[in-house]
């Protein structure tokens, strides 16, 4: 039994050790891990010091050299040899008697001062007691007590100031002695400083700690630890390239504009901004952290939680591109998307398109519009057979009542009329906006439709119509209404109907059939079922805005079934912070990334892959508009942003302010509402980039040009070309490029007597003129004088202005052709364009040389002998 | 130079040393009986216990550990109390700055919740035993139902802090079992009768539980007053008379003869 006991009791002996070790090994371990494990960014810091240190012993050893080659060494022994000499003068007996006595007799006259002050500070005080019992009292034994005491306090100060000026002679004299080696001691200072700086910096740089590092946003309380490792990102000098120790990237356009103290990180990168026990966890791309980091370009969908007006903003480029998409697509007609309320229909209308198209051309192109045009930008709504031929029924029946095509096949094309159709087509420059046989279609941001087969689609009576007056058919549409006589529409529509058809297409051509009552009311659900009206404007169906979910939307919440008849789409406003669990992948059988951003590109990938009954049709985009279409629905956040962090846009500022946006106003509104200046040029932030912004052209322009140049884009050489982009951006490389000949001035503005010319020249010399710019250089009269000429040319020549610009034949082809400027600009533009290009056109290549008035006026003088002669 | 054993009689005989340890321990049946005695965290304890009913193969040291547990969470709890702030908008921060930030704030927060979890299973082990030994039979069947109060206890215990991290696990725990509490007759405005005892979403049970009809703010301060301070305070001195009776109820069970 005893022995029994003992075995037992030692056994559990060890067991006690046994777990007693392991208790204390993991208590170690705790401590190590909360110590290090858990705190990586300690190793960063410490290289990032390391790395400092490296380059701070660099700069020292640098400038160790330099004080050595510049002769510094000999200097300072020199400066120190005289320090010594100077200190022994001081030292000497006679000199150190003289400074012991006027320090002595220093010291005695400012202890009586110090005494002076306290007797001063006291009968002050004695005096406000005074005066205090007297306001209070009003006796009149205060009063004299007062007077008694005030003239006490100005005898003193009378004494103090016969003190001080004592004091301050003594102390002049006291430095004499001393200021000889004191100047030299400064000198040495002065010479060593620069050396002694770096090494301080160099102890300081030890000195930093080691330590989490956090900005805190209060109002939103956020908090961001990221730069406890990117230690270096607002770093002022770049210790390494690499991360987490680079410098922010554009640093000057995104830290400059946020200071990080007071904007953090990752109200732009996303993120998790307080972890910092692993890059996975500071990068949010862990599980149930729903905002992963945003990198790159990526990062500036965050532009659009602020910015109003994104359009020229430096360093949003990529996400304006992006948002293009949404214009270009027309996702706004669906889906509710804040900002977007206003812009127009994407498709045409469609009311009469029976009279416009043959039906058997809408029933391919219902079926897929991609199979007649790979550009084109109606999406794909997978109907059979018979659904589309029961909307096309339904299109037919508003303004007829057979399926009938137009068969002008059998007809021959009048050569005559081809040929002159031919230079018009040309002269017009149609194919600037318009792609035919894949050539042209410059201008991509109109989305001019494709012309390659329009002859085998509409008919000749309509093309005559919509040529003729575009807005009567299509109000809002983006095709001019070029001043065409008939004769000339009629030989355009014969030109283009015989050159650009599909024969494949006519071979399938249909001949009228009478169209079935029952498939009108078919082809109506389908057009209200699907949201037809969202994009193209549809006789009864104005009232059904749009149909889509909004984008925009605070929280959780859930669509009632009037606002599903509103839009069809998802209101897309706040897609870019819906909560994950709030995102239905369904029946997706493909295992894509459980997180947002892969959500909203399988949605656009597969529109109705992920539910049974999704009405969103098939763009069709391809793998890069994917990418940056969802990079600007990822950026539609509802997050908590702080008022003061919001940039309003233009409108809403001028709206704020209780400004009428700008307008344009009479004649020339009318013109401009035809012949649509606004596609290609900006006219005070209305319109596009495409042509020179033209806010102050009649400040700038000469009328004669004005009017040579609208009646004959092409006579003159094209001095207007489109500024090469130099590869910087996307796009289809620009070839030269000139205005399209809108036969202007040869009609009459509507209910006035004015030509249309004439309305556009008195509206430029009206309205788009500044009060910075001058006709004329401002306090010269006389502008041909021969020896300003000469000069004048001598500074183009020697500033290089020949290596962008060209006259005659000589010079680059960067800038405008200046061969005819002396016609074409005022010289009060010329004078102050060189003054400050920029003022006028921010984003001006052009280099500042800094002239002056007089050089300014000389350029000026000579550019305006610049004339080509009209033949 | 003094001999050790001088040093120790003079600090043995120093009055600090004698007003803690009033008196020698030798290692004699009555000096053990006067250690438990004249220990305020003992006195509970009966002074002697047969070695059969400490065993572990028959009481399993589930009561035992269970309290064990409870100490733990006390501690760790109280801490973390200093690092938390029972607000919407700073709960669910304070419990990240925990994981990243706060010295030894993960091994503090994790024995925290591990430790609840390991209390919630022990005390139903400890239970089960009880039942399995017979153990609730008289004279301990008063005990049992203090028992079934504290189990009911460390329930709630549990799933009030289940809210105060402020996640989506705790918001939706708590919205699903208040609603629970809304469903049940005579106290929840979705039970049956509620429309005779004019019962309604604003003065029912749920009502009195969130501190409001949805969970809100006041709902986590409702439930981090009771997880830190009202059920703790209740468990204890419901643990007091569970030990007490324990030792009146002729000392822990042990298998019969």
């Amino acid at each position: 039994m005893a022995n029994e006991n003992k075995n037992n009791s030692s056994y559990r002996v060890y067991l006690f050790v046994f777990f007693s070790a392991l208790l204390l090994a993991l208590s170690l371990w705790v401590v190590w891990d909360d110590e290090f494990g858990l705190r990586p960014w300690k190793k960063y810091q410490e290289e990032f010091k390391t790395l400092k240190h490296d380059q701070l012993e660099k700069d020292y050893r640098k400038a160790v050299v330099e004080f050595q080659r510049s002769g510094g060494h000999a200097r300072l022994a020199d400066l120190e040899a005289q320090l010594a000499k100077a200190e022994s003068a001081f030292q000497s007996k006679a000199t150190q008697e003289k400074f012991k006595q006027l320090t002595s007799q220093f010291d005695t006259l400012h202890e009586q001062l110090v005494l002076n002050q306290k007797e001063l500070q006291n009968a002050r005080g004695l005096f406000l007691e005074s005066e205090y019992y007297f306001t209070k009292t009003q006796k009149q034994e205060y009063k004299a007590r007062m007077d008694e005491l005030q003239r006490q306090i100005d005898a003193i100060v009378l004494r103090g100031a016969a003190l001080q000026k004592k004091e301050d002679s003594l102390k002049s004299s006291l430095s004499e002695l001393t200021a000889g080696k004191e100047r030299i001691a400064a000198e040495i200072e002065r010479m060593q400083g620069g050396l002694e700086d770096l090494k301080e910096k160099i102890a300081n740089n030890k000195k930093v700690p080691v330590e989490i590092k956090q900005i805190h946003i209060k109002d939103i309380d956020k908090a961001d630890r990221c730069q406890t490792c990117h230690i270096g990102i607002d770093g002022k000098r770049p210790v390494s390239a690499l991360q987490p120790f680079a410098r922010h990237p554009a640093s000057f356009i995104y830290l400059d504009h946020h200071d990080p103290a007071k904007f953090g990180c990752t109200f732009c990168h996303r993120g998790q901004g307080r972890a910092t026990t692993s890059v996975e966890k500071a990068h949010g791309t862990v599980k149930h952290w729903d905002e992963p980091l945003l990198a790159g370009d990526m990062t500036q969908t965050s532009c659009l939680n602020c910015h109003g007006d994104l359009k020229g903003l430096r360093g949003a480029e990529e996400i304006v591109n992006s948002t293009e998409l949404l214009k270009k697509y027309g996702c706004y007609s669906c889906h509710k998307i804040p900002g977007y309320e206003t812009v127009g229909d994407v498709g045409p209308v469609l009311t009469e398109v029976g009279s416009k198209v043959n039906y058997s051309w809408a029933v391919k192109w219902l079926l897929d519009p991609k199979l007649y045009f790979s550009t084109a930008r109606m999406p794909k709504f997978f109907f059979t057979q018979d659904q589309a031929e029961s909307i096309a029924d339904y299109l037919f029946s508003m303004s007829g009542t057979t399926r009938h095509d137009v068969d002008y096949s059998k007809q021959t094309p009048d050569a005559k009329l081809v040929e002159q159709g031919k230079a018009l087509w040309s002269q017009a420059r149609c194919n600037l906006c318009h792609t035919t046989g894949g050539r042209g279609g410059n201008h991509v941001k109109v989305y001019a439709p494709d012309l390659s087969k329009v002859g085998s689609k509409v008919n000749k009576e309509w093309l005559f119509r919509w040529i003729k007056n575009p807005n009567a058919y299509f109000p809002g549409t983006k095709m001019p209404r070029f001043r065409f006589t008939d004769e000339d529409i009629k030989s355009l529509v014969e030109y283009i109907t015989s050159e650009y058809k599909d024969e494949e297409a006519e071979l399938k051509y249909v001949q009228p059939v009478e169209i079935q009552v029952a498939s009108i009311k078919k082809g109506k659900d389908l057009v209200q079922k699907y949201g037809c009206y969202g994009c193209h404007k549809l006789q009864g169906m104005e009232e059904m805005v749009q149909i889509a979910p909004s984008l925009k939307r605070q929280g959780v919440s859930f669509l009632r079934g009037d606002e599903m008849r509103e839009k069809i789409g998802t209101e897309l406003s706040s897609i870019g912070s819906k909560p994950l669990e709030m995102l239905d992948f369904g029946k997706l059988k493909k295992s894509i990334p459980n997180d947002r951003l892969s959500y909203i590109k399988q949605k656009l990938r597969d529109p109705r892959g992920y539910r049974l009954g999704l009405r969103m049709p098939d763009f069709r985009l391809s793998e890069s508009e994917i990418n940056e279409l969802s990079a600007v629905l990822y950026g539609f956040t509802d997050s908590n942003v702080p008022a003061r962090f919001m940039v309003p846009s233009r409108q809403e500022l001028d709206r704020m302010a209780g400004v009428q946006t700008y307008k344009f106003t009479g004649d020339f509104a009318k013109v401009i509402a035809d012949v649509k200046c606004t596609n290609c040029h900006s006219i005070r932030g209305i319109g596009a980039d495409y042509a020179p912004d033209l806010s102050y052209a009649g400040s700038k322009l000469q009328e004669g040009w004005i009017r040579s140049f609208l009646a004959n884009p092409d006579v003159i050489r094209p001095l207007l070309q489109q500024m090469p982009k130099l590869g910087l951006t996307s796009g289809k490389p620009l070839a030269k490029i000139t205005m399209p000949r809108f036969n202007l001035g040869q009609q009459k503005v509507e209910d006035t007597n004015r030509t249309d010319v004439d309305a556009v020249i008195n509206f430029f010399q009206q309205e788009l003129v500044s009060n910075d710019i001058p006709k004329k250089i401002p306090g010269i009269t006389t502008l041909t004088m021969p020896e300003q000429i000469t000069k004048g040319k001598s500074i183009y020549d020697e500033k290089g202005c020949k290596a962008c610009h060209q006259i005659g034949t000589e010079g680059g082809a960067l800038g405008p052709n200046l061969s005819n400027v002396g016609n074409r600009l005022n010289p009060g533009f010329i004078f102050k364009h060189l003054e400050n290009a920029r003022k006028f056109k921010p984003d001006i290549v052009e280099p500042d040389y800094g002239f002056t008035e007089r050089e300014r006026i000389y350029l000026t003088n000579f550019l305006m002998t610049l004339k080509l002669n009209k033949k | 130079m003094k001999s050790l054993p001088e040093i120790t009689d003079k600090v043995k005989k120093n009055l600090i040393w004698k007003s803690i340890f009033r008196r020698d321990y030798r290692n004699t049946v009555r000096d053990k009986a006067q250690a438990v005695f004249g220990n305020v965290f003992l006195h509970l304890h009966p002074v002697q216990v047969r070695e059969s009913a400490v065993k572990l193969r028959f009481t399993w040291g589930m009561g035992g550990i269970t309290f064990f547990a409870f100490i733990l969470l006390v501690i760790t709890g109280v801490v973390l109390m200093f690092y938390y702030h029972p607000s919407i908008d700073q709960a669910y921060t304070d419990i990240k700055d925990l994981e990243f930030q706060v010295p030894f704030g993960v091994i503090l927060r994790n024995l925290h919740r591990w430790g609840a979890h390991f209390m919630v299973i022990v005390v139903m082990i400890h239970m089960f035993r009880v039942f399995m030994t017979g153990s609730y039979k008289a004279p301990r069947q008063f005990n049992w139902g203090i028992g079934v109060f504290l189990l009911v206890l460390t329930f709630l215990l549990s799933f009030t802090g289940y809210l105060t991290p402020w996640d989506q696990l705790g918001f939706w725990a708590i919205t699903v079992g208040t609603n629970m509490g809304a469903a049940t007759p005579l106290l929840g405005y979705q039970g049956p009768f509620s429309e005779y005892l004019h019962i309604t979403p604003y003065n029912d049970i749920r009502f009195a539980l969130l501190g409001g009809a949805q969970v809100g703010g006041n709902a986590l301060l409702r439930s981090y007053i009771w997880h830190c301070v009202a059920i703790p305070l209740i468990s204890i001195i419901l643990m007091f008379v569970h030990f007490w009776r324990v030792r009146k109820d002729g000392g822990i069970s042990k298998p019969q003869k």
